[in-house]
């Protein structure tokens, strides 16, 4: 027999600024989100409600009700992370506890409720222990998830239990938004004359589910327990952190690696021990005199090995400026990944490997990650899109290289690189590029190339020669055949 | 760093100071031209690049390329892969000079690659080649220094100056050697995937 608690926080937001000490909660007070172009309240202090404010209320109409009223934006990230809190204090009532969001909490406490005496006394140590948080709550209790919701909402009682088998008397008088529906379903229903759960249950499923859909069947027979709807509780996903606080603050290099290298090793043991490694390991340094500087490393694989996280921290530590030191330091492992254990060290090729990552990491770490990248092939005739470069950190090993059929430039200039033509011709028998005079000695060409039609952009022909100038150098020229005035452009050099 | 690490360096060191900057052997290019490991070369010259990748071709293992954007940028895989296998390139793009000896000098120390390349505008001075010099002898890899503009006094070990000969084919000018005779070649590809064909032009052999 499965039984669920629901457990509401009618006025989380409000809650929070109780719990942070604000003083502007005994007066009228409200919290205001932006809802449709407008400010509207939220949640109301009773001060407030007794002034004639109501939530949902513009907060120009508000105002105008009553002007002297405070009000302070929600704040949805922080009152998240304060569910997220509260969903882990609630772990000391039920193992299997899941978030209702934004504002709800779900308990299995199937086989949990006579260690605290029985349901009812469970759900009122639950109340009072929240209460010694000045977090207020109500509680519905029922066979299913839909059940204890809709009580633990519309319930009269701060506590309302549903006897096991019981939901559909106990939901009976509720009205049809305790079912938890698309507000446009809930008018819909109204204007057909339903009011309550109740009268649902005279009609044909079929009949409902043919007129209003079956959001609203489905929703019915989950809060009646015919279809099951179990709480799936989400556990944590670990946190791989260490922190340590310090009685007197350190300046020291010496010390102040000694820490990281202590925090390191008890992440990465922890890390090992899961299986896995981090591609990113994030410090937060508090110096005694100055907010908290934050460094992050990135690994090209995941890494687990304490004196290299050390190593790549080295850099970032150097441009740390301690004046008066630091005294608390923690470590946290990003981008968790798990492990594949390799043999190492048996032959020459994996030390290579291994090193070349680590080449990379640390040339990242101080390069960006952005500018430490390898080549892979395009799929183009164009000789600058026939091959693109990859960010070395995403990609472990180079892609396979596919050669192209052409002989190319080593060097391309892209864009090509004007240059003045001093005697016309076909190359052209004279010209300056880069402040130096060239003279053509030889010269093969054209190799005509189409532009990509099916693209956007430049689709013109392209005519490249080859000029060899009297010097020896080798160049790559680009001229637009067909145009009236002829422009040239060297595009690359050759060995 | 581990102790199977250190006791590699250590022993590198060692045989480094016991036995001469032969200890890592050398990387031959073409011909009677070779390079020693664990060495920084210069390479100066509008064909610089083509001595630079017959090295990386000679040598085993990835290859990183390092230099500012506007120099490594323009570096073509489809034109240097007559010589090296692209894939085995990384490149690494420093913001300014500095951040670019310090990647060359990470490369060099690390192991990871037999053959580092770094462009440069102007050559490195005494004390930026000494450091790259020191990095290249704790790894033995050979350490290539692509200079653009002028060289300078530098700790380099030789210093080589690669144009294009009329018609095909290069010039290999050896004008700086700290152990051997400086020298002068004319290398010619013989076609795909082949080392250059080195012929020594006697006439400036005095160089």
């Amino acid at each position: 027999m499965r039984r669920t608690l629901s457990l509401w926080l009618p006025q989380l937001p409000l809650d929070r600024r109780i719990r942070l000490g604000d003083q502007r909660v005994h007066d009228a007070f409200a919290i205001v989100t932006e809802l449709r172009n407008a400010w509207r309240l939220t949640h109301l202090t009773e001060p407030a409600r007794k002034a004639g404010l109501a939530p949902g209320l513009s907060l120009a109409d508000a105002r105008a009700i009553c002007p002297s009223f405070l009000t302070e934006p929600a704040d949805p990230s922080r009152e998240e992370a304060l569910l997220r809190a509260l969903w882990r204090w609630a772990d000391q009532f039920s193992p299997r506890v899941s978030l209702d969001p934004p504002d709800g909490l779900l308990l299995d406490i199937a086989g949990c409720a006579h260690l605290f005496g029985g349901e009812r006394d469970m759900a009122e140590t639950i109340r009072e222990r929240a209460g010694d948080l000045q977090i207020t709550a109500r509680i519905g209790i029922a066979d299913t998830k839909g059940a204890a919701a809709a009580l633990a909402r519309f319930a009269p009682a701060p506590i309302a239990i549903a006897a096991p088998g019981e939901a559909a008397a106990a939901l009976e008088a509720l009205p049809l938004a305790a079912l938890g529906l698309d507000p446009a379903l809930v008018n819909d229903l109204r204007r057909t004359g339903l009011q309550t759960v109740g009268q649902l249950y005279a009609v044909k499923s079929s009949e409902l589910a043919r007129r209003f859909g079956l959001e609203l069947t489905s929703a019915l027979e989950r809060a009646l327990g015919r279809t099951p709807d179990p709480v799936t509780p989400k556990s944590a996903d670990p946190v791989y952190a260490a922190r340590a606080t310090l009685p007197d603050p350190i300046g020291l290099m010496t010390d102040l690696e000694a820490v990281i290298l202590r925090l390191a090793d008890s992440v990465c043991g922890r890390l090992s021990e899961a299986q896995c490694g981090a591609r990113r390991y994030r410090l937060t340094v508090r110096p005694v005199d100055r907010p908290d500087e934050i460094m992050t490393i990135g690994f090209a694989r995941p890494t687990v090995a304490p004196a290299a996280v050390l190593q790549q921290f080295r850099t970032p530590l150097d441009k740390l400026r301690l004046d008066f030191g630091a005294d608390f330091f923690r470590l946290v492992a990003e981008s968790v990944e798990p492990l594949h254990p390799r043999q190492t060290g048996f032959g020459h090729e994996t030390r290579r490997e291994d090193d070349r990552t680590d080449l990379i990491s640390t040339l990242g770490n101080r390069l960006g990650f952005d500018r430490v990248r390898i080549y892979a092939p395009g799929e183009s005739h164009l000789p600058e899109r026939e091959y693109m470069t990859l960010e070395a950190m995403d990609r472990p090993d180079a892609p396979a290289w596919t050669p192209s059929p052409r002989s190319r430039p080593v060097r391309l200039y892209h864009p090509p690189e004007p240059l003045h033509v001093e005697t016309p011709g076909r190359p052209p028998l004279k010209f300056e590029w880069r402040r130096r005079l060239f003279e053509t000695a030889r010269a093969s060409g054209p190799e005509r190339l189409a532009g990509e039609w099916w693209r956007e952009g430049d689709a013109r022909l392209r005519d490249y020669w080859r000029v060899e100038t009297s010097e020896g150098l080798r160049l790559w020229l680009l001229t637009w055949p067909g145009a009236t005035e002829p422009v040239w452009f060297v595009a690359g050099r050759f060995p | 760093m581990s102790a199977g690490t250190e006791i590699t360096r250590l022993q590198t060191i060692a045989a480094t100071g016991l036995a001469g900057p032969a200890a890592h052997g050398e990387i031959r290019l073409a011909g009677p031209v070779s390079l020693a490991r664990g060495r920084v070369h210069e390479v100066m010259g509008d064909s610089a690049d083509i001595f630079a990748l017959t090295a990386a071709a000679a040598a085993k293992g990835p290859v990183f390329w390092i230099g500012v954007s506007r120099d490594v940028e323009t570096l073509a895989p489809t034109g240097l892969q007559d010589f090296v296998d692209p894939a085995r390139l990384v490149l690494s793009i420093g913001l300014n000079r500095a951040e670019t000896l310090w990647a060359g000098e990470q490369a060099l120390r690390s192991r990871a690659a037999p053959c580092v390349i770094v462009e440069l505008q102007d050559g490195p001075d005494l004390k930026e080649s000494r450091r790259l010099q020191i990095a290249a002898e704790e790894s033995g890899a050979v350490g290539l220094v692509l200079v653009h503009g002028r060289a300078r006094a530098s700790a380099a070990e030789t210093r080589w100056t690669c144009d294009a000969a009329a018609g095909d084919g290069w010039v290999w000018n050896c004008t700086k050697s700290k152990r051997g005779p400086p020298g002068a070649w004319r290398a010619s590809s013989s076609g795909k995937h082949h080392a250059p064909h080195l012929v020594a032009m006697a006439a400036s052999a005095t160089a």
